[in-house]
C-alpha cells in the first residue's frame, strides 16, 4: 500500500507494471497528484495540481513529448483522466487508453451502434471501471486495463430529445450523468447509477412536474419540454456530501412569451444529496432567461475568509457576465460582480442575487443588441483556483450580439430555439485569461488573446506557480499565475476546444491538452538517449 | 469450407434502408439469390475480390463500412457501371444476375446479429464454456484478457468472419493481440500479447492480465510473433453441430438489441 502511495506521488517507475489496485473513492478525494482522476482533477473543480516539477523558473524549457492522433477526431473536447501511467481520452462514442509516458495506444473502444454522434468531454474512473456516456445516452463501463465492456446501460430515451456529451461524475459507489438537448425541447434530469451494475439509483428532474413546487414558475404550455439540460459534469464536496450541478437554458431559448415566470430550475446551480437524489437548495442565476445563458460554467468549491470568518463558498463565472460567490452549505447569495466590461442587460444584482434587468434587452423580431453574447462572458471551459495566489483564473469573452426572437409555434425536438444570437460583424469578440480575486470580486490581472474569437479552451494551474491555458489562436500558453506574465507558448496549429491537465508518469510531470484532432503532451527538455533496435525486432517472426 | 458453403444460403441479412428515389432489391433475403450470387461472384469477381470477398487486387467486401453504408441500388450501379479510374469494369449481365450479386455481397458483410444464422445459441453457450473460450475472451466482464472482448462481437462482425475466426484464428490477428516475449534487463521475462509496440516502447498484457508499460531501453530483447495464441484445431475438436452452435452463440453477443430479419423495413410508399 505504501509502495503504491509513493508510486502515485511520483508516477510510474520507468519499466513498470500498471497497478492491479483499482481506483478508490479515497483516491479520487486525494486527486490530483500524479493522477488526474476527475474531469477537473479534483472533486471541487479547482483544476489546480500540487505538482511543481515544472515551475515558473523552468517552464520556458517545456517541449513536446508526444502527440497522439485521434483518427476520428474532428473537434476534441476531452479533458483526459490519468491513473497510474494510463491516460483515458474520449471522442464521440469512443474511449482510448494511452500510455501516458509515450502516447502509444493500449486499447480503443468504439460504440459503432450509437444513434447519435456528438462531442464527448471525458471519462470517469472507479475501481477497475472506466465510465463514459455515448452520444445516445448509454452509460458504459469498460475494464481500465483491456477496454472490455463490463456493462452498457441506456439511461435516457433519444426519442424524447436527449443526447449526451458530458464526462460522468463518480461519487462514492455511484456514477452521475446528465443530458443535453435543451435547445430543442426536452425535460432535463440528472441520474445516479450503480458503479458495479449501471442500475439507476435515482433520477432528479430539473424541471418540476405539474403540481410540484416550482411548477408555478412555468406557463402550462411548455413545462413538459422546458429544457434545463444537465450537459456538463458537476462538482462535489465530500465533507458536506453535496453534489453541485448546473442547468441549462429554458426552452425555447430566445422566446419567453410562452413560458412566463422564472422557469425553475433552469440557469441554476442545484445542490443535491448524492445518496438520495434530493435537492437541498438551488440558486438561479438568470431567472426567465431569454439569451441562452446556460449556467454551465463550473461550480468551484473553496474555503475563504468572508467578513472575518472562514466560509465554505461556491465560485461561479456565469455566461450572463456576473461572477458569483455563494455559501455552498445553504445556497445563500453572498456577492456578484461583473467580470466582463461588455455587460448591459442588467444594472447589477439585488441583495438576494436576482439580476436588476435593464428594460428593452430581450430578443425581438427586429433584433436587440445585448451584452454578453450568446456564448456568454465565459462558458463550460474550465477555470482554475490556486489557493496560494488566492486567484480564480477564468477564460473570458468580451462580446455583444444581436438577439433575434421568433414567436413561431414551438415544436419540441425540431431544432427550434425561438430565435438566435447573431454576431455583429463590426464587433468581433476578444478573449482574455482573467485572474479574479474571490474575496473582492476584483480583477488581479488580464491576459489578452489574439484570434478569431471561436475558442472553448480552459485552464489548469499548478503549485509551480504556472497557469496553463489554450488560447484563441491555437496555442498552449503558460503564464506566471501570480501576475499573468508570459512564460512559454506552443502553437498547435488547430483551434482549441478543450482544457489542459497535468500529471506525472515515470517520475516526470507532463501537461496535456487536446487540440481539434490530436492529444498533445509536453514535458521538460531532456537530451535524447540512444535506443538500439532490439535483436528480436530486426526481422518479422 | 464445405460446411460454410452449405450454411451460406441460410445467412440472410438486413441492409440500409433505401433512399426514397431508389428501386428496391427484389431479391433481398432470398436464399436462392445468395447461392446464385455466390456462384456468379466466384466466376466473375473472385479473381480480384477473393473467392469469399476477402480482398486481393480489389477491396475486401466483407469487413468494409463501404459495403455496410451503401444501399443495394448503389451497389447495383457499381457492379453495372464499374468504378471509373479503377480496374473494375462494368458487368454485362442481366439485371436479375446483378441483384443476385448484390444479395450475395450484402450477406458477406452484414453483422452476424442482423442475420438469420443456423444453430442454437443456448447450446453454443455450453460449447463456449466447455471449450475454454472464456480463458482468454471476456463477455460482459467475465473471462480472460489475452483475447478480444466478445461482448458485442455479433454486432461488429459478420457471420462468416466469426466462423473463420474460430476455424482459422491465425489468418486474422486483431491489432493488439500479437504474442510477445520480452526479456527485461533486470532478468525478468514477460510473456503475453503486445497491445502495442515500437522500437522504443512496449505496452504488454501478460498471461495473468497484468499490464506493463515498458521502455525499450529497459529491455534486453523482445520477440513479437505474427501468429495467434488461439488454438487452431477447433475445427477438429468440435463437431459440425457444435461449431454451428458456437458461432450462433457468438452471433447473438450484442450490447444493444439487434433484430435479425429477413427483409429490411420499408419506409417509402403506402403501408403494405
Amino acid at each position: 500500500m505504501r509502495g503504491f502511495i509513493l508510486c502515485a506521488l511520483i508516477g510510474l517507475p520507468a519499466a513498470a507494471q500498471v497497478t492491479d489496485r483499482g481506483v478508490t473513492f479515497d483516491d479520487i478525494r486525494q486527486s490530483p497528484n500524479a493522477n488526474w482522476l476527475t474531469y477537473a482533477g479534483d472533486y471541487k473543480g479547482t483544476r489546480h495540481s500540487p505538482l511543481k516539477q515544472i515551475h515558473r523558473g523552468n517552464v520556458a524549457s517545456l517541449v513536446p513529448k508526444w502527440t497522439y492522433h485521434m483518427e476520428t477526431g474532428r473537434r476534441l473536447e476531452v479533458s483526459p483522466i490519468v491513473y497510474d501511467g494510463v491516460m483515458y481520452v474520449t471522442n464521440s462514442n469512443e474511449v482510448q487508453a494511452l500510455d501516458a509516458g509515450t502516447g502509444r495506444r493500449i486499447w480503443w473502444y468504439k460504440d459503432e451502434q450509437s444513434e447519435i454522434q456528438r462531442v464527448n468531454r471525458g471519462a470517469a474512473i472507479l475501481g477497475d471501471h472506466v465510465f463514459f456516456a455515448t452520444g445516445d445516452c448509454h452509460l458504459v463501463a469498460l475494464d481500465r486495463k483491456t477496454g472490455a465492456v463490463l456493462w452498457h446501460k441506456k439511461y435516457a430515451d433519444t426519442s424524447k430529445g436527449y443526447f449526451a456529451t458530458l464526462a460522468p461524475l463518480v461519487v462514492k459507489d455511484r456514477v452521475l450523468v446528465g443530458v443535453g438537448g435543451g435547445d430543442s425541447g426536452m425535460r432535463g434530469f440528472l441520474s445516479a447509477h450503480s458503479a458495479s451494475t449501471g442500475e439507476e439509483l435515482w433520477k432528479l428532474y430539473t424541471i418540476p412536474a405539474r403540481g410540484e413546487a416550482g411548477a408555478e414558475t412555468w406557463s402550462e404550455k411548455l413545462i413538459d419540454w422546458g429544457g434545463a439540460a444537465t450537459w456538463l459534469s458537476g462538482t462535489y464536496d465530500p465533507e458536506l456530501n453535496l453534489v453541485y450541478w448546473t442547468t441549462g437554458n429554458p426552452w425555447p431559448d430566445f422566446f419567453g412569451g410562452d413560458r412566463r415566470g422564472d422557469n425553475l430550475y433552469s440557469c441554476s446551480v442545484i445542490a443535491i444529496d448524492p445518496d438520495t437524489g434530493k435537492r437541498k437548495w438551488h440558486f438561479q442565476f438568470t431567472p426567465h432567461d431569454t439569451h441562452d445563458w446556460d449556467a454551465q460554467g463550473w461550480p468551484v468549491l473553496i474555503d475563504i475568509p468572508w467578513k472575518g470568518q472562514a466560509r465554505k463558498v461556491l465560485l461561479h463565472a456565469n455566461r450572463n457576465g456576473f461572477f458569483y460567490v455563494l455559501d455552498r452549505v445553504t445556497g445563500e447569495f453572498l456577492r456578484a460582480t461583473p467580470f466582463v466590461d461588455k455587460l448591459d442587460w442588467a444594472k447589477g444584482v439585488d441583495d438576494k442575487g436576482r439580476p436588476i434587468e435593464v428594460p428593452g434587452k430581450d430578443p425581438s423580431p427586429a433584433g436587440t443588441k445585448a451584452c454578453p453574447c450568446v456564448r456568454g462572458a465565459s462558458n463550460w471551459m474550465s477555470p482554475s483556483y490556486d489557493s496560494e495566489t488566492g486567484l480564480f483564473y477564468v477564460v473570458t469573452l468580451e462580446q455583444c450580439d444581436v438577439y433575434v426572437s421568433s414567436s413561431k409555434e414551438p415544436e419540441p425536438m425540431h431544432n427550434f430555439a425561438g430565435g438566435a444570437g447573431e454576431q455583429i460583424p463590426t464587433e468581433p469578440g476578444k478573449f482574455y485569461l482573467r485572474a479574479l480575486d474571490p474575496k473582492t470580486g476584483n480583477r488581479a490581472w488580464d491576459y489578452p488573446m489574439t484570434g478569431p474569437g471561436t475558442m472553448w479552451a480552459g485552464t489548469v494551474s499548478t503549485a509551480g506557480g504556472v497557469v496553463f491555458f489554450g488560447d484563441d489562436d491555437g496555442h498552449l500558453v503558460a503564464l506566471d499565475s501570480a501576475n499573468g506574465r508570459h512564460l512559454w507558448h506552443f502553437n498547435m496549429g488547430q483551434p482549441l476546444f478543450a482544457s489542459p491537465v497535468t500529471y506525472a508518469a515515470g517520475g516526470k510531470q507532463y501537461v496535456t491538452i487536446a487540440s481539434q484532432t490530436d492529444i498533445f503532451t509536453f514535458g521538460l527538455f531532456e537530451p535524447a538517449t540512444a535506443v538500439p533496435v532490439l535483436e528480436g525486432l530486426k526481422t518479422l517472426k | 469450407m464445405r460446411l460454410f458453403l452449405l450454411l451460406l444460403p441460410a445467412v440472410l441479412c438486413a441492409q440500409p434502408v433505401p433512399r426514397m428515389d431508389e428501386p428496391d432489391n427484389p431479391l433481398t433475403g432470398d436464399p436462392a439469390a445468395v447461392e446464385a450470387g455466390r456462384k456468379l461472384f466466384t466466376a466473375s469477381c473472385g479473381a480480384c475480390h477473393g473467392a469469399t470477398g476477402e480482398g486481393g487486387r480489389g477491396p475486401n467486401l466483407r469487413d468494409g463500412k463501404l459495403i455496410r453504408r451503401s444501399s443495394d441500388f448503389q451497389m447495383f450501379n457499381t457492379i453495372r457501371k464499374g468504378v471509373p479510374g479503377s480496374d473494375m469494369p462494368g458487368a454485362n449481365l442481366p439485371d436479375a444476375n446483378i441483384w443476385q450479386l448484390v444479395t450475395f455481397v450484402r450477406a458477406l458483410g452484414a453483422p452476424a446479429a442482423e442475420t438469420i444464422v443456423p444453430g442454437e445459441p443456448s447450446r453454443g453457450e455450453l460449447v463456449y464454456a466447455k471449450s475454454g473460450c472464456a480463458g482468454c475472451h471476456m463477455i460482459s466482464g467475465r473471462g480472460g484478457t489475452l483475447g478480444p472482448d466478445l461482448s458485442n462481437i455479433g454486432a461488429a462482425r459478420s457471420y462468416e468472419y466469426l466462423r473463420e475466426s474460430v476455424l482459422k484464428p491465425g489468418e486474422r490477428i486483431s491489432a493488439g493481440y500479437q504474442p510477445v516475449t520480452v526479456k527485461l534487463k533486470d532478468g525478468r521475462t514477460l510473456e503475453g500479447v503486445a497491445r502495442n509496440y515500437t522500437n522504443y516502447s512496449f505496452q504488454l498484457m501478460d498471461k495473468d492480465g497484468k499490464l506493463y508499460l515498458l521502455n525499450a531501453s529497459d529491455l534486453a530483447d523482445a520477440k513479437v510473433d505474427v501468429a495467434s495464441l488461439m488454438p487452431a484445431d477447433y475445427g477438429e475438436r468440435l463437431s459440425k453441430e457444435e461449431m454451428t452452435d458456437l458461432v450462433a452463440y457468438l452471433s447473438k453477443r450484442t450490447l444493444r438489441p439487434v433484430e435479425a430479419r429477413r427483409r429490411p423495413e420499408r419506409r417509402r410508399g403506402a403501408p403494405r
